[in-house]
């Protein structure tokens, strides 16, 4: 398992690092107990609305780094409506490529930029604060990547199920009991939902 | 070493030049195996009475208990399924701790699979597994203890010498496993004092080549064979063995045991150093694991706060340099170390440990290279960090 020149490039010298004085929106996903933990800061033309400025903050890996780094580079100059199109893969094509078990860092930048964008729409009245409910468990769903193949649990139909009543959260897997990435998934799951307000439990079953 | 700083010597070490000159002739003109009567496989049945002789003095054995192995690992899987296929007949549960070696850890976990109980003890916060809990853990159908002699990720010395008053009052026989691939070449063993029914020893950790290890197992202590085949050089090990690995093994404990004092000495000076230039040179560092004496003298391993270890280790690389880490980016199942994890360390404490662990070969100046490096990655590192940046703008 080996990086890319691009991502160690990224990595050794990371392209607008450092914290924003008085941004006009950021966002911070990740945690530090998952080893991984990204801020991104905007400065968006209020007129033209396109990002004028961006940078970030990392703790993490090596990956981590180099795909906030390109992340940045990816959105800085687009309109907002262009931004909101970068994906993980274009952060990981950009990289050419990364080991299966980092690409869960491009989706952890991908998803950073995504929050800092929706916070300066909502901020600045451009879209209403979305309701919680099943479409936003399947879409947090969609940023957990399985880390043997580098792709992500909904496209990969590992989950079987996914309800959501009163507070429950409630996901059927599809994994093996012989998987040994089965609770490292639950764990990301649960990180990735816990921090919503409305879920005030979180039910994973295994087959 | 081609330019390059090596600070990773727990997982393996180079071969001495020494060690490498006294495997040659094995390789071509003395191949041969052992064998009876002819004079090729005597010369090799004397050589390799010689081999064995070298390793049981450095373990204070009789050469009659020293028997090789193909590495350290199997030396384990020998001694463990060994002991348990023979006496399990007299009981069926067995004591590990959490903090042991993966290859005590997984043997407990598959005899727990076939039915056998197992007890996991639990360490303080510096790694050490106390004898009070040992103690407490015997059970009448205990069969096993098994324990790390110097642990592999922070360098404990576990207290051997309390676990063996512990077992000899346990009214029962109850067999002691020792792995000692740490501890061998860094501290006097004296296996029959130590107590333990067998111990594992490794080639590689002490400048030896890789692949080959020895089992010391005690006089008189009945093993299960684990492998069944043809018996050239040792029966517990059958099939064959290399020769020249042997040789070389041989070779390398006479360089590290010639003065063990010495030996042992020299690296104590160089972690003492390594730890002193670390503290003085970069804030907000831990040790992990207990200082001074019960600690291995070639083992430090340390938390820099508010970074991440795989970014470290990456960037420490950039320089030629190689150490490992505890960070769960840089393991294979993306968790973070169990070691560090059941002494009580947290995510981010594991997530930033770096393990220095260093050799015969190690200097005062790779050191010098190595903290000065570091100490600008873990600043460069910081000023990336939103978890510094959050408790520098607390500070203001």
């Amino acid at each position: 398992m080996q990086y890319s020149q691009k991502v160690l490039d990224h990595f050794m010298h990371p392209h607008n690092v450092g914290k924003m004085e008085n941004p006009d929106a950021t966002a911070t996903e990740g945690s530090p107990a998952c080893g991984d933990q990204v801020t991104v800061y905007l400065k968006v033309d209020e007129e033209k609305k396109t990002i004028d400025d961006i940078s970030f903050l990392s703790y993490g890996c090596a990956s981590n780094i180099a795909t906030a780094s390109i992340i940045t580079d990816l959105a800085k100059g687009k309109t907002l409506d262009e931004a909101k199109a970068i994906t993980w893969k274009d952060a990981m094509e950009a990289l050419d490529g990364l080991p299966p078990v980092k690409v869960h860092c491009s989706v952890l930048a991908a998803d950073t930029l995504q929050t800092a964008i929706s916070n300066y729409e909502i901020a600045h009245g451009l879209k209403e604060v979305p309701n919680f409910g099943k479409d936003t468990i399947v879409e947090e769903l969609k940023k957990i990547i399985y880390p043997q193949v580098g792709e992500d649990i909904v496209t990969l139909k590992m989950v079987k199920y996914v309800g959501f009543t009163d507070g429950e959260v409630l996901i059927d897997m599809n994994m093996q009991s012989f998987d040994t990435w089965r609770e490292n998934v639950a764990e990301e799951i649960r990180e990735h939902l816990e921090k919503y307000p409305e879920v005030k439990h979180i039910q994973i079953n295994f087959p | 070493m081609n330019g390059k700083i090596y600070l990773d010597n727990c997982v393996t070490t180079p071969t001495a030049p020494e060690v490498v000159e006294a495997m040659q002739p094995y390789f071509n003109s003395q191949f041969w195996f052992p064998g009876t009567f002819i004079s090729t496989g005597e010369a090799t049945n004397a050589a390799l009475a010689g081999f064995r002789k070298t390793v049981a003095d450095s373990l204070h054995a009789s050469p009659e208990e020293i028997h090789f192995t193909s590495g350290g690992t199997l030396a384990n899987n020998i001694a463990i399924k060994g002991i348990l296929g023979a006496h399990s007949n007299q009981g069926r549960h067995l004591i590990v701790s959490v903090v042991d070696y993966p290859d005590l850890l997984t043997n407990a976990a598959y005899f727990e699979n076939q039915g056998f109980s197992v007890t996991y003890l639990e360490p303080d916060s510096e790694g050490f597994v106390s004898a009070a809990k040992l103690q407490s853990a015997l059970r009448p159908d205990t069969i096993l203890f098994m324990t790390t002699i110097v642990n592999h990720v922070v360098g404990t010395i576990q207290p051997i010498a309390e676990y063996k008053e512990v077992l000899a009052k346990a009214g029962h026989k109850v067999f002691f496993h020792a792995d000692a691939g740490q501890a061998y070449g860094k501290l006097p063993l004296d296996a029959d004092a130590l107590g333990v029914d067998t111990l594992s020893v490794s080639a590689h950790k002490i400048h030896g080549p890789q692949g080959v290890g020895a089992l010391y197992v005690r006089q008189g202590t009945k093993l299960a064979p684990l492998i069944h085949g043809v018996n050239r050089f040792d029966p517990l090990q059958n099939g064959g063995i290399s020769i020249a690995l042997l040789a070389g093994f041989a070779k390398a404990v006479e360089l590290t045991f010639a003065d063990l004092d010495a030996t042992v000495r020299h690296l104590r000076g160089l972690s003492d150093y390594l730890l002193e230039r670390l503290e003085a040179s970069i804030p907000d560092i831990e040790l992990n694991g207990p200082r001074g004496e019960q600690r291995a003298c070639h083992n430090i391993n340390v938390s820099i706060a508010y970074i991440e270890g795989e970014a470290i280790t990456m960037m420490l690389d950039q320089y030629g340099i190689t150490v490992a880490t505890g960070s769960a980016c840089a393991s294979q199942g993306l968790k973070p170390n169990y070691v560090l994890m059941a002494m009580g360390k947290n995510h981010i404490q594991s997530h930033g440990s770096i393990k220095f662990t260093l050799s015969r070969y190690t200097t005062r100046e790779d050191i010098d290279f190595t903290v000065a490096k570091l100490a600008e990655i873990a600043a460069a590192l910081r000023a990336r960090s939103p978890l510094y940046q959050t408790k520098t703008d607390l500070e203001k």
